[in-house]
This record gives C-alpha cells, structure tokens and sequence, in this order.
C-alpha cells in the first residue's frame, strides 16, 4: 500500500495545524520528562546542602553549600568500599547472565531437545514467586550448606541468571531467520561455533538490554546481601544505604543531608553511565512472539 | 514442522531408528548441555526453595537449627485456612487490589502513548528517553528517600499544595497511601516499558500510518487503529510483567512506608510473609500466603493472555 | 502422552541437583565442645559506639590470649538483627556470642535451639547472679528457676526527655516541670503546641513495626501498673483499667494533634520539631551539644513518687551459639566481657546502663563525672522487661497493629481494640 506523500497534507492550512500538534508533542513530553527528573534535582541539590529542608525555597537555595554531607555518611559507610562490593555484586550477575543466559536462550530458541518446552514453561511460572518466599530456604542452602555466607559468591548465587534475560535472548534468538543457521551447518560449522560467529553477533542489541535490566537487580538488592554478609566490609552499598536509613539516621545531626548524600553515591555512577551509553539501549522487540 | 534438508537442520521428531540416547534427549541434545548451567540454577535457587516452601504450608512448621529436631505434624490446610481468615491477610491482598488496579492501567497507558510520542519526534528523542528511562535505572532504596522527604507533612509537595495537601498527609493517609505508593511505582518503572514499547513500534509499517493520515484519520484514530493493535504483544508482556511486579511489591511499604503503615493501609502480601516467616518465626504461614499469591498471580497472567488474545 | 513424557523428563532433570542440595549441615558435637578452647567469633551491634567497645574487649583479649583469639564481627543495631540471627540459627552460621540478642525474639531462638545454656559452665549461675542481683531470674527459665539462654547484659531505662529551651518558651517551668500524671503531661502539652513554641509535644514513631510499643506504650503501662508485663502468668493483662488508661493518654495526644501520626523525616528532638520523647541514656550522647535538655521518669495516670517508677529497661542481652565449637573459651571470654572492669567500659563508652547491681556505688567516679546518667543509674534500678513468652514478636506485632488503629489513627475505640487483640493474643499464648 503505497502512497503518495504529495496528496497528504497539501493545503498550507494542513501543515500548519501538524507543526503546532507536534509542538504541543514537545510541550507535553517536556514537562513529564521534567517531573521524571525532578527528584534527582531535589536529591543532588539536598545532598550538598548543610541544612536541606523541605521548602520551596528549597530549590534553589543560594547559600549553605557543603561537602560535608558525604564525608559524614562516608565515615559510617565507607562509600568507596561499598561502591566496589556493589560493582563485584553486580558484575558477577551480569557474567553469568550473559554466559548462561546466552547458551540457555540459545538452545532454548533453536536447538530441539526432549525438556524445552518444559524448561520455558517453568522459567515463565518462577517470575512469579516471590523472593521473600524462598529466602530463608535459601539462606540455609547457601550459608548452611555451601558455607558461602560472607563470600561474594554466596552474593551472587540466587541472581546469577537472571530469568528474564534468558526470556529475552530467546525471544531474540527465534526471531532469527532459521536460513542462516542451516547455510552455516551446511558449512559443517558446530552449534558453538554457529553460536558464537553467528548468533551472538546479530544480537548485540539485545546484549544491551540485558545488560540495563539485569544490573539494576543486584545494584538494588538490598535484603538478600543482608542477610549473607555480617562483614561490614562485603555490603553492597544499598545493604549499607538501608541500613542507615533505618537505623543511624535518628542518631546524627543532619540525617536528611547524609541520607541524600547517600542517595547520590547509588545513582549517579549508574545514571551517568546510563547516559553515556543509552543509545545502545533502544530498538529491540522482544515482545512478539511471547505464547512460546 | 518439517525441514527440507535432513542435512542442514535435524529432525524435529525422533524415530526408533535413532540411538537410545537421541530417543532420549532428543535430535539435538547439546541444547541440554547448553541449558544445564541454568537448569541446575533454576534447580537450586528455585524450585528446591519453592518445594520447600509448598511443603512446609501443609505441616507445623518451626524452624530449627540444624541437628535439632522438632516435631513437624501434616495439618493439611489448617494454614490455609489460617491465614485466610486473618483480616490482615485478606487486608493485604485488597492492598495489593487497589496498588494493581491504579499501577498496570496507567502503566499500559502511559508507557504506550509516551513511547509513540517519543516515536513520532526526530529531534530531542535521546535526551526524552533518558529522562524516562532514569528512574528505572536508579535503586529504590535512593529514591524512596527523597520521596519520603517530598510526600511527607511538611515537605514540598504539600507546600505547592498548601490549602489543598490532604489531611492526614500522603502516606499516612489510609485511603492515599497505597495511592501514593501505586504512583512511586509506575513512575520507577515506566521508563522499562517505554523501552519495549517503543521497540515493538519498530515494526509497525509506517505505511499503514500514512495511508490513515492521507484517508483523514485523526492522531487519535490512527493511534486507536493501527498502533495499539500493532503492538499487542508486547502488551500483554507489559500486562503480565506489571501485574507480576505489582504483585510482590515489598520495598516500598517496607521503607517508604515502615512497615506497611498507616494501620495496615499499605502491607503487602510479601510483605506479610516477610514479617510472618522471617520475624516472626512462622514460615508455615507465610509459605501459605506465598502459595496463594502465586497462584493468584498466575491466574491473572492467564486472565490477561486470553484478553488481550487476537480473535 | 509425548508431551507428558517431556514434562516428566524435564522435571527430572530438575529433581537431580536437589540430591546435592539436600546434603546435611554438620552439626557441632556438643559434649567436645563444652570443654573446647580456640578462635571465637563475636558479633556486636553496628552501633558507633558499642563497636568501639567491642574492639577494645576484643584487643584487650587477644593481647593475652594468643591461641584463642576473638573475631569481631557487626550485625545491624536496628529492626533487622532478629531477620539476621533467626536465619543464622536455621542455617548453622551463628558466631560463639552475640551481643545483640533481644529477650523479645529469645525464648524462640532457644526452642530452635540454638543457644546453650549458661549455667552448664562451671561458675555461670554465680556469675550471672551476683552480677544482675535477683532481677536477673526475669531472664531465666521456667519462671526464673531454670537455666540461663542470655545473660541479661545492658539496659536503656526510659525516661520523658525534654527540651529545656522549648518547655520555656511555652511558660512551663523547664527546671523541674514535674509533670507525673497524665492530666499534667496532656495540659503542658496543649501549652507547648498553642503557644507556638513547637509544632508538636512528643513525637514518638507512629510506624507499624513490633518494637515500636517499646517507645511509647509501654514504658508508661509498665509505670502505671508497678511493672506489670504485657503478658503475666501466660495470660495478657492489657485489656484492664490501666492498660486503658495509658491508651486513651495516647488516644488524646494523637486526637489533639499534639503528637504527629507521621514519622519524622528529621531528628525531631534536634531541629526542635517536637518538645519531649521517651529515650533512653544512649540519647544523651546524640543530643549534648545539640539542645538544652533534662529528663524526668515516665508518668503515670494519678503520679506515683519519682524513686518508684518503674520503667521499660530496653535491654539487649548476650547469648552464646550452639554453633559454637569453643565453648570454653567463650565463656570465659563472655565473663571477661562483662566483669566489672569492662561493664565500666561499656557505660563510659556507650552511656547505657550494665545490667549490674548498684551501678551508682560500682562506678561513682563516673557518676561524679557525669551527672546527666546518674538518674539513669538510680532508674535501672527499677526496670521490667518484655514478658519472657514464645511467639514474642509475632505478640508484640499484633499488638502493635491493634494499637495503631484503636490509638494512633483512631479507627477504632481503644476499648474495642485492646479487648479484640487481647483475645486474639490470648488465643495465640494457647495454641
């Protein structure tokens, strides 16, 4: 069905109408994207400020400058030290994610192999249980049985492949044409092989989003690196950051400042990374083809 | 399905002529040995826990240290039973109600006009889609405190409010808390499913769109008629992944809102079974409500597969 | 049948790892243990301060103890040390002591078993004994007769804390305000928010969590009915004239608006936000160069003299683990730890009381030294705890969510609500 774009939109009325919808589109998105954002302004202007308070005034306050907001919250928690477990917590998530992840959702999507279906129909129902659930039989298996506690393994362990990165790798996978992958056998290449030089490469795309939404998992977890870790120098800094917030805020003089401080320290190395990268994050469907 | 070159792909279905172990594992069983690192997981982190966890919500159960021994007597479903007549429970699970019936529309909604908003701009796309996509990346546990500060008494949102704040404020109110919760949560993960969104309108023929404009279609219509049917699965994966999240919500009326305060307006089914089994020492209990919020959920799964199934 | 036969075979493969998963935890041979010395671990609260007291202990030990050195570790001081032991007795990964344990969470710890009774060791009833004098047997066994599974180690009495500066800017008299009854403590509250001088007269946190009675409720229901516990001879005692009495005080303060039923986004004490709060000793050392404040017992509906309140003792004991493989040498190193040279330690260091009799007259340089703790002395003379009962947090929880209604927000008339959840109470004591 094809058309001729001369016929739409010749009357100058017409395209005068489309370039003040379209600059209404901008207006609008414009003031969501500022409320998304908002917080983190209010976050990063609270974190360096002696007294942050709630006020309007607030905002853009003209004084009262301070770092002394990070070096507090940095002497109960030690930011660089938890900064680096985090990192360890969630780099080690990732490669697994990204090495078994990939095989899984490899063969999951083109190999034939008796227990496939069931496999995907299991990994579809674990999403839906509840991680509290399983948390003190896990602990038990981890810590008790394994004596992982206070070992980044043991950290790692229940997120070391994450489900729906598997999901997506193989929604990625099928969508593959099946031609490229026989002129490759008829080449006599092994399934690693067409794996690795062929597969892989065609989605790196999705190798991106996995990335975004698997490392926000162990970046955030706070419970689980709990209860593994009694060393104060394994946690994780949201394990440290929750910590404060519940139990050392009412015990300094400016809890609000150091909390923000705190805050900041988590999100933005991950915001600015984001940024950096996010371009890579785009395009991708994953969603066709979810009845299996 | 049938391949045309024996060569190229293998047969999808044995036959007796093949190896006992290809009649076993099927024509390609690297697939297994490729699975097994995350069956194995799955295995471990999962399904043992969760057997666990199934079994236990049939006995007495009390947990031990190890090498003590302490009688577990099968009750059958007098947990069940139990816990369903707890009205903090069943509380809970209304809770959860309200959060589902605010969070996933307005999810659905706006992640799916934002992204073909953002799909029909050519400039300014980048900068839109980070501010969209920020809140998801950041860690809960930052952004509640900044929320707390921003929803409390005094705080900043009242004070643009002022005559109009609610009275008591947002989260201790108990008509607003679970509200105001529902919100913090969309708002965390919109910027994910604005990211789905808009890859699944990638492959909708731009074609079908300018053949509307040109038969007088408004942007409406066309966003009625054309975008939302072209991307219906990846609605019902939204659908099912917001329900499934919404479901096990815990963090947010763990700290934003202590504890599930004001009065229970806020406790979650997790996070019952988070002060059942783990403080309180009733893991009978808690798994009891684990199985039944599983089970819930997994009926709301269905319930949105056959909706948004195409006729 | 085929698909069948693939689910069947799937969930197979899945069963095969569970064979490896289920190898058992290698359980501590008790009798070897007893009489075992070598390396200990120790876990302390986060808490700045008692850590600096767990290092120097711990330095002090290991000087002299070359062969059986302690390890420090930390738990969190807060909410979330109970999550933490509960899953390290399940899992078998408990230290040889913790000194965190709360006699709420303890009875269920010992039924897992797993801790060890203290009076196994040779001299653990009389060290315990003569330390905590005859209120130690509030911690014991069958009614105070049995063993020991803690050693009641250190207590943070309650006390009405106020800020000087705000009671006289609100024309009530800041040196001794004398407010002993209820009638007292609602009219000087009423005083302190019309008069502007606050926002608010007290703020305790409004939150649901189990403790948190602990710092409101029932500091003033145990002064109110002579230290009464919430639980007495396996039956709830709340649901009575006084329980009734101390919930309705509350009821008023939240109806009135004098106390905000929104936890504090701030330290409300600090930035002058609320006049008083119920605190123990370990405040002293956040609020000394931050306000002007004085202390005062807790008080009660018709006032009883200030030397026979009796008050909630907050108190954290020390337990030693069935994990542990050296008991011998933890306990010595347990009554190292709170013999009276480093009880005089932890007082100076923390500020918070040892659970030892006659603290003024052990330790008077640094009473003499400072003042402000000596009415904490002279209180932790007369304290009571939570009621030692199985099942305590889930009780404690119940409580609190029933209160939270029928007090804080007042969706319920606190009649009906303490009736209700006593009953519910009593049925779970029962079951």
């Amino acid at each position: 069905m094809s058309v001729d774009r001369s016929t739409a939109g010749n009357a100058p009325d017409h395209a005068h109408r489309k370039r003040a919808s379209r600059g209404a589109v901008y207006a609008v998105l414009a003031v969501i994207a500022l409320v998304f954002i908002f917080p983190f302004y209010f976050m990063a202007i609270g974190a360096f400020q002696e007294d942050p308070t709630t006020s309007l005034s607030a905002l853009a306050p003209r004084g009262g400058w301070t770092l002394e907001n990070f070096t507090t919250i940095n002497e109960r928690l030690g930011l660089l030290r938890a900064l680096v477990n985090s990192l360890v917590f969630t780099a080690g998530v990732l490669a697994g994610t990204l090495v078994f992840g990939l095989s899984a959702g490899y063969a999951l999507a083109r190999l034939r192999w008796r227990g496939r279906g069931a496999l995907f129909v299991i990994m579809l129902g674990v999403q839906m249980v509840p991680f509290q659930l399983l948390m003190i039989p896990l602990y038990v298996q981890i810590a008790g049985n394994y004596g992982l506690g206070d070992t980044y393994a043991g950290m790692i362990l229940p997120s070391l492949i994450n489900t729906t990165a598997v999901f997506i790798f193989r929604q990625f996978f099928r969508s593959l044409p099946e031609s490229i992958f026989e002129a490759a056998r008829i080449d006599g290449a092994s399934e690693l092989r067409v794996l690795w030089s062929i597969a892989i490469p065609m989605v790196r795309p999705a190798i991106a989003t996995v990335v975004l939404i698997t490392f926000i998992g162990p970046w955030n977890e706070f419970l689980w690196p709990f209860l593994i870790t009694k060393e104060s120098s394994m946690q994780p800094l949201a394990v440290a950051l929750a910590n404060y917030i519940n139990n050392v805020a009412g015990t300094v003089a400016n809890p609000n400042g150091a909390i923000l401080a705190g805050a900041c320290t988590l999100a933005f190395p991950v915001v600015i990374l984001f940024c950096l990268f996010q371009r890579y994050f785009t395009a991708s469907d994953i969603g066709a083809g979810i009845k299996g | 399905m049938t391949t045309p070159s024996a060569l190229a792909a293998p047969r999808a279905r044995t036959s007796a002529r093949d190896p006992w172990w290809r009649r076993l594992l099927g024509t390609q069983p690297l697939g297994l040995g490729m699975s097994l690192p995350y069956i194995v997981f799955l295995a471990v982190v999962m399904a043992y826990p969760l057997g666990y966890a199934v079994y236990i919500s049939f006995f007495d159960y009390v947990f031990t240290a190890p090498g003590v021994h302490a009688d577990h007597p099968f009750v059958g479903l007098a947990n069940y039973r139990a816990v369903l007549s707890d009205p903090r429970v069943l509380g809970s699970f209304a809770n959860i109600a309200v959060f589902l019936i605010i969070n996933v529309p307005l999810t659905v909604i706006l992640s799916m006009v934002l992204a073909s908003a953002l799909n029909s701009l050519t400039r300014w796309t980048a900068a839109f889609r980070v501010a969209f996509y920020v809140p998801y990346v950041t860690a809960s546990v930052s952004l509640i405190g900044v929320w707390m500060l921003m929803f409390s008494q005094d705080g900043l949102v009242n004070s643009i409010l002022g005559p109009l704040a609610p009275d008591p404020s947002w989260l201790v109110n108990s008509h607003l808390a679970m509200p105001s919760i529902a919100l913090f949560v969309t708002w965390k993960q919109l910027g994910f499913y604005v990211l789905l969104y808009l890859a699944a309108l990638q492959n909708v023929p731009k074609e079908l769109y300018e053949s509307a404009q040109v038969d007088g279609a408004g942007a409406a219509k066309r966003f009625l008629h054309i975008t939302v049917p072209g991307v219906r699965s990846t609605t019902l994966l939204v659908l099912i992944l917001a329900i499934i999240t919404g479901s096990n919500l815990f963090t947010e009326p763990y700290l934003l809102t202590n504890g599930g305060g004001p009065d229970g307006a806020s406790a979650s089914p997790v996070l019952l079974i988070y002060q059942k089994g783990i403080q309180q020492g009733n893991p009978d209990l808690a798994s009891a409500i684990g199985v039944i919020l599983v089970i819930l959920v997994g009926l709301l799964s269905l319930i949105s597969t056959r909706l948004t199934k195409e006729d | 049948m085929r698909t069948l036969t693939r689910r069947t075979l799937g969930t197979a493969a899945l069963a095969l790892p569970l064979a490896l998963a289920a190898c058992g935890r290698s359980a501590v041979d008790s009798q070897e243990a007893a009489t075992s010395r070598g390396p200990i671990s120790i876990w302390v609260s986060t808490n700045e301060q008692e850590l600096a007291w767990g290092k120097a202990v711990s330095e002090a030990w290991n000087a002299e103890h070359e062969h059986e050195p302690v390890t420090l570790q930390e738990i969190p001081a807060g909410s979330s040390s109970e999550e933490a032991i509960t899953a390290a007795i399940v899992a078998g990964t408990t230290p040889d002591l913790i000194f965190n344990i709360s006699p709420a969470a303890l009875p269920d710890w010992m039924r897992a078993g797993g801790l060890v009774d203290l009076t196994t060791f040779e001299g653990g009833r009389r060290h315990i004994e003569e330390r905590g004098g005859t209120r130690a047997r509030n911690y014991a066994e069958d009614e105070g007769k049995g063993g020991y599974y803690q050693l009641p180690w250190k207590s943070n009495p309650v006390m009405l804390m106020y800020n000087r500066k705000i009671f006289a800017d609100a024309g009530l008299d800041a040196e001794t305000p004398d407010l002993d009854t209820f009638d007292k403590l609602l009219d000087a509250s009423r005083q302190i928010v019309s008069s502007g001088a606050a926002g608010s007269a007290i703020w305790p946190s409004p939150t649901s969590d189990f403790y948190q009675p602990w710092s409101d409720f029932y500091p003033l229901y145990l002064a109110q009915t002579g230290g009464t516990r919430l639980i007495e001879n396996g039956s709830p005692t709340f649901d009575s004239p006084d329980g009734l009495a101390v919930a309705r005080m509350w009821r008023s303060m939240y109806d009135e608006e004098l106390a905000p039923r929104e936890q504090s986004t701030d330290d409300a004490m600090t930035t002058g936000a609320t006049a008083m709060q119920l605190a123990g000793p370990y405040a002293i050392a956040t609020y000394k160069d931050a306000i002007d404040y004085g202390f005062m017992p807790v008080p009660t509906a018709e006032g009883i003299p200030a030397g026979k309140t009796i008050t909630f003792a907050d108190s954290k004991n020390v337990s030693l683990c069935s994990t542990s493989r050296n008991r011998l040498t933890a306990w010595d190193f347990l009554a190292f730890a709170t013999g009276e040279e480093w009880d005089g330690k932890l007082l100076e260091l923390t500020g918070q009381m040892p659970l030892r009799q006659d603290l003024a007259s052990v330790y008077p340089d640094y009473f003499a030294k400072n003042p402000d703790y000596t009415s904490f002395a002279d209180q932790a003379d007369r304290v009571a705890d939570v009621p030692y009962v199985s099942g305590g947090i889930e009780i404690w929880q119940r409580f609190r969510d029933a209160y939270s209604g029928a007090v804080i927000f007042g969706t319920d008339s606190v009649e009906q609500g303490l009736s209700d959840v006593a009953h519910q109470i009593d049925a779970l004591i029962k079951e």
